[in-house]
C-alpha cells in the first residue's frame, strides 16, 4: 500500500515538473510572444566588422545587445562593370553592394557616415532596418569633405536594404549605393557551415550592353526601366569563374541575398538546388522546399540550402534573359565526394539501347550480321560495341570511374586472364574484385552479346591503352561460353 | 586652548597654501585630459595619463582643441562671433557690434515681425526657456531676417506687444548683408517668398560667455529640458 | 619679403597668360530676364536685373594673389568661425600651392566667408542664387535650355565625371551668354545658398515639414524632370557657409552701373 502511495506520489510530481520544464524550455517566439525590444539592456560598446561582398563579417551568436559604433565612408570611383567598359560608381566603403552590416536585436547603433572629400555630391543614408525619420536620411546629409553620426536602436529581426536617400534618389540608387544590414535575433540565427552575401542591381548606361569606354548613367533609360546591365554584386562575373563562391559536399549554405534595384525585381534561383529554409523576404516568415524565391526591389531574403553533391551551380535571376544577356549570373563550385544516388554525374551522350545494346530483330527475319574479316576491322567494330554497350560504364578511356566501375585501361586483372574476362563478359559479375591496386565491389550484368561482337569489342578493348594486344576471336568466346 | 586655536590657524594655513597652489597646477593639468580610445567609458576624460580600466589600452590624449582652449581674460576663441564687425540697431535705437554682449549667456533666434505662423511660436519657446531658467545673466536675442520691414520702431512695438520691453530682450536690425552673415554663422536658413513672407528654419542658439555656439534646438514646440539644462551649465 | 614679391609677381605672370590680365575684359552683362527657378514659390517665375557677373570661376593664381595681400585668410590665420579645418589644406602652405595643382585651376576648398572677402576685394559680390541658376540654364545656343534633355544630360556626365576641378578654367564651351564652365567643372557659391530648405531627405522634401521650417508648405520643387538642378540645390542643401569642399569654387559679380 506504502509502495503504491509513493509511487503515485512520485508519479504526480514529475510529470508536474515536467509539464513546468516544458513549459519553461519552449522559446517565447515559438510561442507567438515577444520581448519588448525597445527595452533590451545594451552591455558594453563594439565596434561593428564591415566587410566587403561577398563575404559577411562573424555571427553574433549569443552575445548581448551593445553600442554598436558603425563608420561606414561613402567613395565615389571608376569601376569595370565588365571587359572594356567602365562605369563611375558611387559606393558605401569602396564596393558595390556596399559594406555588409551585421548587429543584434537590442544593439545600439552609432552610425558616422563620412563622405570622402574627393567626391562631387552630398550624400545620405536611409537603412530599413531604422525605426525614425527617413530611415535615417534626414540626419545623414553629408557634404564632402564632411562626417555625421547619428544613432538608432535596432527594434527589430531581420536582413533589411540600405541606400541613399539623396534627390534624385534614383540615380544615387542606380549608381551603386545600397547594401544590406542584418540583424539577429536574440541568440543569434541558426549555425551553418557558409554564409555569403549577394546583391542584385540594374544599371543604365547611355551605351548598349558591351559598348566599350566609360559609360555615363542614362536618366532616361533608369525611367523607362529599361536596364543594360542586370548584375549580381555590381559587376558581370563578380563571383564566376575563379571569382566563384565556394563549398564543400555536406555543408549548409546561408546566402544573404538583397535585391538594391533600382527598379527590377528579382526572382531569385540556384540552378541544381532546392532551397531548405526561405526567410521570405528577408523576414521571421520560413517557407520550405522553395525553387525559386522573388525578392523585391528594395527587398531581400535569407535562402538556406545544403549541398549534397559536387558540381558547379549557377545562380541567377530567372527572369532568364537578365542571365544570360545581361549579366544576372553567379556561380558555386561545389567539391567533394559524389553520390551516385543522389546524382549520376556524368553527363555523358550515348544511344539509349536496352538490353545491352543488341540488334532486335523482328521473329522471322534473320538478319546476317557482318563479319570482321581482319584484326583492324575487329577492332573497329569493336568501337562501335564499345560505345554503345561498355563506355558508360567503363568510361571512353576506359579509366573506369573511382570506387564504382574498374578500369580497362591497362587494366591489370584485365591482361593477366583472357578467358576470364571473356567469361565475365558472357556472364557477368558480383562480389570484391581489385584492379590495379583499388577495390571494386559492384555488378556487372552479363551483356547479351553474339560471340562475334564479343570478340570485336574485346579485340578492341586488348588493343586500346596499353592493354596487351590480345586479339579475341569468336571461337574462343564460343569455347569459354559453352564450359560454363 | 591658545594650542588649539593655533593649531588650527596653522592648518587652515596650510590648506590654503596647498589650494592655491593645486589651482595653478590644476589649470595646467585640466588642459591635458586622457580618454580611453575604445571609449569603454563614454566620453570619461581623466586628468593624468595611464590606463582604462575595463579595456587596459593606454588612454590617447586629447588634444587641447579637443579639450577646449585655455584662454585668458577678453581674449575670444577662434569660434567667438565676437570676431563678426557687423553693426546693429537695438530697438532702443543704439549701434552695437555683437562684442558689447560679451559675458553674458546668449540665446539667440532669427524671426521676422510679421510672421503669422511659426515665430509666434518661437517667441513663445524663447519665453518658456527664460521662464525655466530665471537667471538675469542671460541675455535673449532676437535677430530680424526682415530689415527693411523690421525698423527699430518696429522692434520696439512687438517687444512691448509682446511684453519682452526690458533690458533681458534686444532685437536687432542689421543690414541685408549683415543679417545673411549672421544667418550663416548659425546655419539658419531664410527665404523671401512673397513681398511679405519668409520661409525660415526653425532654431534657437545658445552662445556661451565668449561668442562660442554651445547648442541649438530645431523645431516648434520641442522639450526645452535639453536646452534649459545647458543655459544653466553655461551661467553655473 | 622676396618670397611674397615673388609670388605676387608670379600670380600676374600666370595670370597675364591665361588671358585674365588687365588687358582682357574678366566679366560680362548678363541681360536682364525672367525664368522659373527649381526651387522657387509654387513655379513662379522670378525677375533677374541686369548684372555683370565672371567670365570665369576664380583660379588659384588669383586667389593666391589675393591671400598675398590679405594674410588674415592664409590657412593658417583663418578664424574656424570663418573657416573649417579643410580650408585650403591641400596646399602646401599659407602661400603655396599644393604639388601638381594648376594655378590656371578653379580655387577649391575655400569657404564662402572666403569667397565673399575675395569678392568684396575687387569691389564685387557673390552672385545670387536665382542670377547664377539664370546664366547657368543656358547653353551655347538658348538663353534657356530648361527642356533641352540633351543638355541636361551632358551636365549630369559632368557630375559623375572624377576630378574635373583640376582643369584649367575655360576649357569648355562659352554658353549663350559668354560665361565659361557653369557646369562641368566646380560647383560655385553663391551668396544666398543658404536659403534651400530642403532636409536631404528627399522623398520628404515634396512635402516640407512646417515644424522645422517656417512657412515651408509654400516652397517647393517646380519641375521633376531637371534634375541637374536638382543636384545642384541638394549640394547647396547640404553645406554650411564655413565648409571648404574639394569640388566647390565661386566667380564673382557686379551691380552694373547705371
Amino acid at each position: 500500500m506504502k509502495i503504491a502511495e509513493t509511487i503515485k506520489r512520485v508519479l504526480g510530481v514529475s510529470s508536474i515538473v515536467l509539464m513546468l520544464a516544458l513549459a519553461a524550455c519552449s522559446s517565447p517566439e515559438g510561442q507567438g510572444q515577444h520581448v519588448d525590444s525597445k527595452e533590451i539592456y545594451t552591455n558594453g560598446t563594439m565596434k561593428a566588422e564591415l566587410t566587403s561582398p561577398p563575404f559577411v563579417p562573424a555571427p553574433v551568436g549569443d552575445r548581448d545587445a551593445k553600442q554598436l559604433t558603425v563608420d561606414m565612408e561613402i567613395l565615389e570611383e571608376v569601376g569595370e562593370m565588365t571587359d572594356g567598359v567602365q562605369y563611375v560608381y558611387w559606393t558605401f566603403g569602396g564596393s558595390v553592394p556596399g559594406s555588409f552590416i551585421r548587429t543584434r536585436v537590442g544593439d545600439e547603433i552609432e552610425f558616422t557616415l563620412k563622405n570622402h572629400p574627393d567626391n562631387k555630391l552630398p550624400h545620405n543614408i536611409d537603412l530599413h532596418a531604422v525605426t525614425g525619420p527617413g530611415g535615417g536620411a534626414t540626419s545623414s546629409f553629408v557634404a564632402p569633405g564632411h562626417q555625421i553620426t547619428f544613432s538608432f536602436k535596432a527594434l527589430n529581426p531581420g536582413l533589411y536594404v540600405y541606400h541613399c536617400a539623396t534627390a534624385p534618389v534614383g540615380m544615387h540608387i542606380a549608381n551603386g549605393m545600397y547594401g544590406l544590414i542584418l540583424v539577429e535575433p536574440e541568440g543569434g540565427l541558426p549555425p551553418v557551415d557558409r554564409e555569403y552575401y549577394i546583391m542584385q542591381g540594374d544599371f543604365y548606361t547611355k551605351g548598349k550592353y558591351g559598348a566599350p569606354g566609360l559609360q555615363p548613367f542614362d536618366m532616361n533609360k533608369a525611367i523607362a526601366e529599361a536596364a543594360d546591365y542586370v548584375v549580381f554584386n555590381g559587376k558581370v562575373g563578380s563571383m564566376t569563374g575563379d571569382n566563384a563562391l565556394t563549398a564543400n559536399v555536406g555543408e549548409t549554405i546561408r546566402l544573404f541575398v538583397g535585391n538594391g534595384g533600382p527598379n527590377l525585381v528579382s526572382s531569385f534561383h540556384v540552378i541544381g538546388e532546392i532551397f531548405d529554409r526561405v526567410n521570405v523576404e528577408g523576414g521571421s516568415l520560413i517557407n520550405e522546399n522553395v525553387q525559386t524565391t522573388l525578392i523585391p526591389s528594395g527587398g531581400a531574403a535569407i535562402v538556406e540550402f545544403k549541398v549534397d553533391v559536387p558540381g558547379t551551380f549557377i545562380i541567377v535571376d530567372h527572369s532568364i534573359f537578365r542571365a544570360f544577356n545581361k549579366g544576372a549570373l553567379a556561380m558555386l563550385k561545389v567539391t567533394g565526394p559524389e553520390d551516385k544516388r543522389l546524382y549520376s554525374g556524368k553527363e555523358q551522350e550515348g544511344i539509349y539501347l536496352p538490353e545491352g545494346g543488341t540488334i532486335q530483330t523482328m521473329p522471322g527475319e534473320v538478319p546476317v550480321a557482318p563479319e570482321a574479316s581482319s584484326v583492324e576491322d575487329r577492332i573497329e567494330m569493336g568501337r562501335r560495341v564499345y560505345a554503345q554497350t561498355c563506355l558508360a560504364c567503363h568510361q571512353p578511356e576506359g579509366q573506369g570511374l573511382a570506387n564504382a566501375f574498374p578500369p580497362l585501361a591497362g587494366s591489370d586483372y584485365l591482361n593477366a586472364d583472357v578467358e576470364r574476362a571473356i567469361k565475365i563478359v558472357i556472364f557477368g559479375k558480383t562480389g570484391e574484385m581489385t584492379v590495379n591496386g583499388a577495390t571494386y565491389n559492384s555488378v556487372m550484368t552479363a551483356q547479351t552479346l553474339t560471340d562475334e561482337e564479343i570478340a570485336n569489342v574485346m579485340t578492341f578493348v586488348y588493343n586500346s591503352w596499353a592493354n596487351n594486344k590480345t586479339e579475341v576471336t569468336p571461337a574462343l568466346v564460343a569455347k569459354v561460353r559453352s564450359s560454363h | 586652548m591658545l594650542k588649539n586655536r593655533n593649531l588650527t590657524w596653522l592648518l587652515m594655513v596650510l590648506c590654503l597654501g596647498i589650494f592655491a597652489s593645486g589651482c595653478g597646477d590644476k589649470t595646467e593639468a585640466e588642459s591635458a585630459l586622457y580618454q580611453c580610445p575604445m571609449k569603454c567609458k563614454g566620453e570619461k576624460t581623466y586628468d593624468v595619463p595611464g590606463s582604462c580600466p575595463v579595456c587596459k589600452m593606454d588612454l590617447e590624449k586629447l588634444s587641447s582643441e579637443d579639450a577646449g582652449p585655455v584662454l585668458a581674460d577678453g581674449e575670444v576663441s577662434d569660434e567667438s562671433i565676437f570676431h563678426l564687425t557687423s553693426q546693429w540697431h537695438t530697438q532702443n535705437n543704439e549701434v552695437i557690434t555683437l562684442k558689447e554682449l560679451q559675458g553674458e549667456v546668449l540665446v539667440v533666434v532669427m524671426i521676422y515681425t510679421s510672421c503669422q505662423a511659426a515665430c509666434p511660436r518661437l517667441v513663445a519657446d524663447m519665453r518658456n526657456i527664460h521662464a525655466a531658467v530665471q537667471d538675469e545673466s542671460v541675455r535673449y536675442i532676437m535677430v530680424s531676417i526682415d530689415p527693411e520691414t523690421d525698423t527699430p520702431e518696429r522692434l520696439k512695438e512687438f517687444a512691448i506687444a509682446n511684453e519682452m520691453d526690458n533690458p533681458q530682450w534686444t532685437f536687432l536690425q542689421g543690414s541685408v548683408d549683415d543679417v545673411r552673415e549672421f544667418s550663416n554663422v548659425l546655419a539658419v536658413k531664410y527665404r523671401k517668398i512673397t513681398p511679405l513672407d519668409f520661409s525660415h528654419s526653425n532654431i534657437i542658439s545658445v552662445f556661451d560667455q565668449k561668442g562660442v555656439l554651445q547648442f541649438q534646438q530645431e523645431g516648434l514646440g520641442v522639450d526645452n529640458k535639453q536646452i534649459v539644462a545647458k543655459v544653466k551649465e553655461l551661467i553655473s | 619679403m622676396m618670397r611674397r614679391t615673388s609670388t605676387i609677381l608670379l600670380g600676374l605672370v600666370l595670370m597675364a597668360s591665361t588671358g585674365l590680365g588687365q588687358g582682357s575684359p574678366t566679366m560680362t552683362v548678363i541681360q536682364g530676364g525672367a525664368f522659373v527657378p527649381l526651387y522657387g514659390s509654387d513655379s513662379a517665375e522670378v525677375a533677374v536685373a541686369e548684372f555683370e557677373l565672371d567670365i570665369y570661376p576664380v583660379t588659384n593664381a588669383e586667389f593666391l594673389a589675393f591671400l598675398s595681400e590679405n594674410p588674415k585668410w592664409q590657412r593658417s590665420q583663418a578664424l574656424r568661425l570663418f573657416a573649417d579645418g579643410n580650408y585650403l589644406a591641400q596646399w602646401a602652405g599659407d602661400a603655396e600651392l599644393g604639388t601638381g595643382m594648376d594655378p590656371a585651376a578653379p580655387i577649391t576648398s575655400i569657404s564662402w566667408f572666403a569667397a565673399k572677402a575675395y569678392c568684396a576685394c575687387e569691389d564685387k559680390r557673390l552672385p545670387t542664387m536665382d542670377e547664377w541658376e539664370y546664366v547657368a540654364m543656358a547653353s551655347p545656343t538658348a538663353a534657356n535650355a530648361q527642356a533641352d534633355s540633351v543638355f541636361n544630360q551632358w551636365i549630369i556626365e559632368g557630375y559623375e565625371t572624377p576630378n574635373t576641378a583640376r582643369k584649367k578654367v575655360g576649357g569648355n564651351f562659352a554658353n549663350f551668354w559668354g560665361i565659361h564652365d557653369m557646369h562641368g567643372l566646380v560647383w560655385e557659391w553663391t551668396s544666398d545658398f543658404n536659403s534651400v530648405l530642403i532636409s536631404g531627405e528627399s522623398r520628404k522634401d515634396n512635402d516640407l515639414d512646417t515644424s522645422l521650417f517656417c512657412a515651408a508648405g509654400a516652397v517647393g520643387a517646380s519641375d521633376l524632370m531637371n534634375y541637374a538642378a536638382f543636384m545642384r540645390y541638394a549640394f547647396r542643401g547640404s553645406i554650411k557657409a564655413n565648409f571648404s569642399v574639394r569640388t566647390l569654387g565661386f566667380r564673382c559679380a557686379r551691380n552694373v552701373e547705371k
